[in-house]
């Protein structure tokens, strides 16, 4: 089994022009503050070294105060404030969406499920759960909903977190300068699925991400083996397509309750991130959903284990 | 200097042992009884506390951990932070305020004795509620904020939410009951001569903390009250999507108690920190006025900050940047006091007991919890770290290695005048040593996991690289920690058993709880001395030093 | 050396109790404050009900009632420090009647309001009015029972010069729900209409 998670996720290496301004800020505020707690302690320090009780007689000077060293010691950091807040409001607005136009930007609809994350490419049919294809090089307009509780949009090296509020539509940006994967992950406390709500952005040149998408806008390949058209039956008549969508599968596509699994072989991961994506983990999934992702909605069906094969021939359905 | 032994019919404590003495402890209207249940109340609810934080330790000690499930996770990790906040900081404060304020100001008892009771009562019946969910096998588990509609019966449908609702209106109530009595007494029971300036730093924190209770804790009721009302009454106030509801207004509710909360959890300790301090540096403190007077902006800045927990939320840019300006201000004031107790210490004589350890630890520690802090006032950098496990580092070093230590300060300092006894500085070093290597083992790491993306309240994650060894190295040093606080407790109970005697004064401390005996009478003093400064008993003990003949000595001179 | 009495402190004007309840009312105001921003917070999702469904002139007579009464319970204060307790008492039932007016007319409202079907739970609008005019009910109901405790004690003679304090005390507090009125109706049946 191949690690899913062998890349970092750091706020400290930017691979967006957003994340690398706020990750300058950061820098900036973190070498002041380090000036000032070296200063700080080393005062301290000093003074617990040097003035130490060593059996004097008498009681050291009783001094009170001083007004100009307490005027002093306002003002400075009042100085250093002011300068850390106009860099504050100049991050502020290179990295917020209203101050990149959409020249020719990629824009999607991410909208945040207990615990999953759909997502769609508006202009095309494309909907795809978890995993998340970008161009490189181009601002990402996020437009950001939950369909029930709060949740939080955050991939580190791509740009600034948001939270995904019901009833309160929000936008972002993001970008990926190289191609590659990116890891994020839900940040907003959403219940029992919160840790396993994990985000897989794949970076691509492109014309890597045309053909991605082109290929993704077609239905899902029909069943080539008996075994296949087997699972697409399954697929209908047990309860499956009442939750999840197959574009191809005959079923009309109805309210969204969880992943849409057109071209599912096409992911990495199942269930957010907790398993990679091959059939005998699909299998294990699909026999029992709750020893994999305890809290999930996804009930568990009593599937034989024939029907599970089956429903795996089909879902994993190459094109 | 009087050095009485320790007069068996003043000490403060009924028969444990004997009879049905024990039960005056239900019926007591005195303020130091009254305030020795808050703080042993609070001290059951920290071990209550430790144990959740260490099983929130032990399930993530390494990568897919296993040993509890989602729901007792997030049950365990809702209870801690709401128990730590509502059952152990704020009520220990308070009994130590309760306990010291009147014998401060010079007072026999505080101005509503039974108000007081009342509070206190109402205060554990609170967190009895609060724990009581446990019978219908759900503690609350959306979280000590309780975020809509994740709280609303549609996301938490088990009674546990409801439990903590009423247990959190009950333990607000009971606070609001015991700030109105400290600030009638602090307004009303002053020692004559004892003006606003010559009080206690003490007492001027915790009267600006019970300011801040008296306005933080309403809304929040009034919050909880809603909240309650749309979970079992069906109404529509943070149901967002369904009903026109804002999930929003819930937010700007919590957090215009949630910030202020912080000072009422962190005032306190400042104003022990303003007494430990110049006592053991054998001077006053350093700008008196500007150390009262940072406290005031800090108290009234409290009230105007509270949209930086909300930056992630996708609020107004106008507002984003009010609420950093302000939050970015409170800097200031904090930033005073900081310099103030560094400079008091400077050409002092440092008596290095274990409370001035303490103190000491305190200054470093709340300077890297308030730098971090400022880091989150700063909008970009808080859209990167909020609901990191950078967030998770940052308070605790505000409220355990800012707040924590502080108290701790105080308690080496003020043993001896609640028991009479010395508490042992031998294992008060141990303690000191472990609690600040285990504290810093456990949450210095903390910051680097949050820079490295990982989120907060998870109940496990994916073996990241860095992520399973940080977060072993996280889990070894809440154990650390873990041995400190067992050895603080072991040193309050033999230091209650076989403590040196310590005598009205042992520090020659200078406020006017020294003036009496250890421990104080019923009535608190026989007599007191003559309040002309803000160190009584120094210009009583040193009169060729004595403040209030400052300015004739420096005309002289 | 002095001795520590602190009953030397509590001067004639402004006792414990005083000060006591002073603060106590500076948190209810808190109390007000946020469930009359919700309020206004969630009135963008009202849409045209409140406009069709309070009466604002009734409501506005009847909100005179309760302003009066603060006139009342002023006579029935200066009346107990003149030691006319008759007159107090008199003063003390007015007070407590026009408090009663206000109360039915609160009464007829939300009767009115439960006949067309807006109860607690019909939407965001009938939440936040229930609660916000339900709580300054309530903090009405407290104060009625204050006063008539101390009426009741004057008619048995239980009440002396010493209880001025009591007297003073629960008349701030008759004051401040009466305040709080103003603003809830303001907000209520002016503004977000």
């Amino acid at each position: 089994m191949h690690n899913l998670y062998s890349t970092v996720a750091s706020v400290l290496s930017p691979a967006s022009p957003y994340a690398a301004d706020i990750g300058r800020l950061f820098w900036i505020t973190f070498w002041i503050s380090m000036v000032i707690l070296v200063a700080v302690s080393a005062f301290v320090i000093f003074n617990l070294i040097r003035y130490r009780d060593r059996g004097q007689e008498g009681l050291p000077p009783q001094t009170h105060g001083n007004m100009v060293v307490e005027v002093t010691w306002t003002a400075i950091p009042l100085a250093i404030l002011v300068v850390l807040f106009v860099l504050t409001m100049q991050t502020m607005a290179a990295v917020s969406p209203s101050s990149h136009p959409k020249a020719d930007p990629v824009n999607l609809d991410v909208i945040a499920h207990q615990w999953w994350w759909e997502f769609r490419y508006p202009g095309s049919d494309v909907v795809t759960a978890n995993e998340l294809h970008i161009p490189v090089g181009t601002p990402i307009h996020i437009e950001l909903t939950s369909a029930d509780v709060i949740h939080d949009f955050w991939v580190p090296e791509l740009g600034r977190k948001m939270d995904a509020v019901p009833g309160h539509p929000n936008t972002m940006l993001i970008q990926a300068d190289k191609p590659g994967v990116y890891l994020g992950a839900c940040a907003e406390y959403c219940g029992a699925g919160h840790a396993w709500m994990r985000i897989r952005v794949i970076a691509q040149t492109e014309s890597d991400y045309q053909n991605w998408l082109k290929a993704q806008a077609q239905p899902h390949p029909a069943p080539k083996t008996s075994l296949q058209a087997v699972g697409m039956g399954l697929f209908n008549g047990l309860t499956c397509s009442s939750c999840h969508v197959v574009k191809g599968s005959g079923q009309p596509e109805g309210h969204v309750v969880g992943p849409d699994l057109t071209h599912l072989a096409d992911r990495q991961t199942l269930a957010a991130g907790v398993v990679p994506n091959t059939p005998a983990e699909l299998k294990k999934w699909l026999a029992d959903p709750h020893s994999i992702k305890p809290g999930v909605y996804m009930p568990n069906l009593h599937l034989t284990s024939q029907q599970l094969d089956a429903l795996v021939a089909y879902l994993e359905e190459q094109p | 200097m009087r050095q009485e032994p320790i007069a068996p019919h003043a000490l403060p404590f009924p028969p444990l042992t004997r009879g049905w003495g024990w039960l005056a402890w239900f019926s007591t209207t005195d303020h130091k009884k009254i305030g020795i249940l808050y703080m042993v109340t609070s001290l059951f609810f920290f071990g209550v506390g430790g144990i959740e934080a260490l099983l929130i330790r032990i399930q993530l000690a390494a990568p897919d951990g296993k040993v509890l499930t989602p729901q007792e996770y997030d049950a365990i990790f809702t209870m801690h932070g709401t128990t730590m906040i509502f059952l152990v900081v704020m009520p220990i404060f308070i009994g130590l305020a309760n306990y010291l304020v009147p014998l401060m100001i010079g007072a026999r008892d505080v101005a509503f004795p039974r108000l007081n009771a009342l509070g206190y009562w109402v205060f554990v019946l609170g967190g009895i509620v609060l724990y009581l969910a446990l019978f219908t096998g759900s503690l609350a588990n959306a979280g000590w904020f309780s975020y809509a509609p994740l709280s609303e019966a549609a996301y938490s449908s088990r009674p546990g939410v409801d439990y903590w609702i009423v247990g959190l209106i009950e333990t607000g109530v009971g606070t609001i009951a015991a700030a109105v009595n400290l600030l009638a007494t602090i307004v009303r029971y002053r020692a004559p001569g004892m003006t606003w300036r010559r009080m206690p730093l003490f007492v001027w924190m915790m009267m600006i903390t019970s300011l801040i209770i008296l306005y933080a804790l309403t809304p929040l009721n009034a919050g909880l009250i809603m909240l309650l009302g749309d979970r079992l009454l069906h109404m529509h106030f943070f149901r967002a999507n369904v009903s026109g509801g804002s999930a929003i207004l819930w937010q700007h509710i919590f957090w215009f108690f949630g910030h202020p909360e912080v000072y009422i959890m962190a005032l306190p300790a400042f104003g022990i920190m303003s007494e430990v301090v110049p006592v053991f540096s054998r001077k006053p403190i350093f700008g008196y006025t500007f150390v009262a007077g940072s406290g005031i902006a800090i108290g009234l800045l409290s009230f105007a900050v509270w949209v930086h927990h909300m930056f992630a939320v996708g609020l107004s840019t106008p507002m984003n940047a009010a609420f950093s300006a302000a939050s970015m201000l409170i800097a200031v004031p904090t930033g005073v006091k900081i310099f103030n107790w560094s400079t008091t210490m400077f050409r002092g004589r440092l008596r290095m007991t274990s409370s001035m350890y303490f103190a000491a630890a305190m200054i470093i520690q709340f300077v890297i919890g308030g730098i971090t802090g400022v880091m989150f006032a700063s909008v970009p950098i808080d859209w990167q770290l909020t609901d990191s496990y950078f967030v998770v580092a940052h308070m605790h070093y505000v409220l355990f290695g800012g707040s924590m230590f502080g108290l701790w300060a105080g308690v080496y300092y003020w043993f001896p005048k609640i028991t009479g006894r010395m508490m042992s500085e031998r294992l008060g070093r141990w303690h000191f040593w472990l609690a600040v290597i285990g504290f810093n083992m456990t949450f210095f790491v903390q910051h680097i996991l949050g820079l490295l993306g990982m989120p907060r309240r998870v109940y496990t994650y994916p073996g990241l690289p860095d992520y399973a060894a940080l977060n072993l190295i996280s889990t070894i040093g809440a154990f650390i920690l873990g041995i400190a606080v067992l050895l603080f407790l072991w040193n309050l109970v033999s230091s209650f058993r076989h403590g040196e005697e310590a005598g009205d004064n042992p520090w020659d401390a200078w406020t006017l709880e020294w003036a009496t005996t250890s421990p104080p009478p019923e009535h608190n003093f026989e007599k007191l001395p003559p309040v002309r400064s803000a160190r009584p008993l120094f210009d009583l003990n040193h009169p060729e030093y004595a403040d209030h003949a400052r300015s004739s000595r420096e005309a002289k001179a | 050396m002095t001795t520590a009495n602190s009953s030397a402190q509590t001067g004639p004007t402004m006792n414990r109790h005083k000060v006591g309840m002073l603060f106590f009312i500076s948190s209810e105001i808190f109390f007000f404050l946020t469930l009359l921003s919700s309020y206004a917070y969630l009135s963008g999702a009202f849409g045209n009900l409140p406009h069709q469904s309070l009466a604002v002139p009734r409501t506005f007579v009847f909100s005179l009632f309760l302003f009066s009464s603060s006139l009342t319970i002023w006579f029935a204060e200066r009346a107990f420090h003149r030691h006319r307790y008759g007159a107090f008492r008199w003063w003390m039932l007015a007070t407590m009647l026009l408090g009663l007016i206000f109360l039915s007319g609160q009464a007829i409202e939300y009767t009115e309001l439960i006949r067309t079907g807006i109860t607690l739970n019909y939407d965001v609008f009938s939440s936040a009015f229930f609660t916000l005019t339900g709580f300054h009910g309530l903090h009405v109901i407290t104060g009625l029972v204050m006063l008539g405790s101390l009426t009741g004690l004057s008619f048995a003679g239980k009440l002396g010069p010493e209880n001025e304090s009591a007297v003073a005390t629960i008349s701030y507090y008759w004051h401040f729900v009466d305040a709080v009125w103003v603003a809830v109706f303001t907000v209520a049946y002016l503004i977000f209409i």
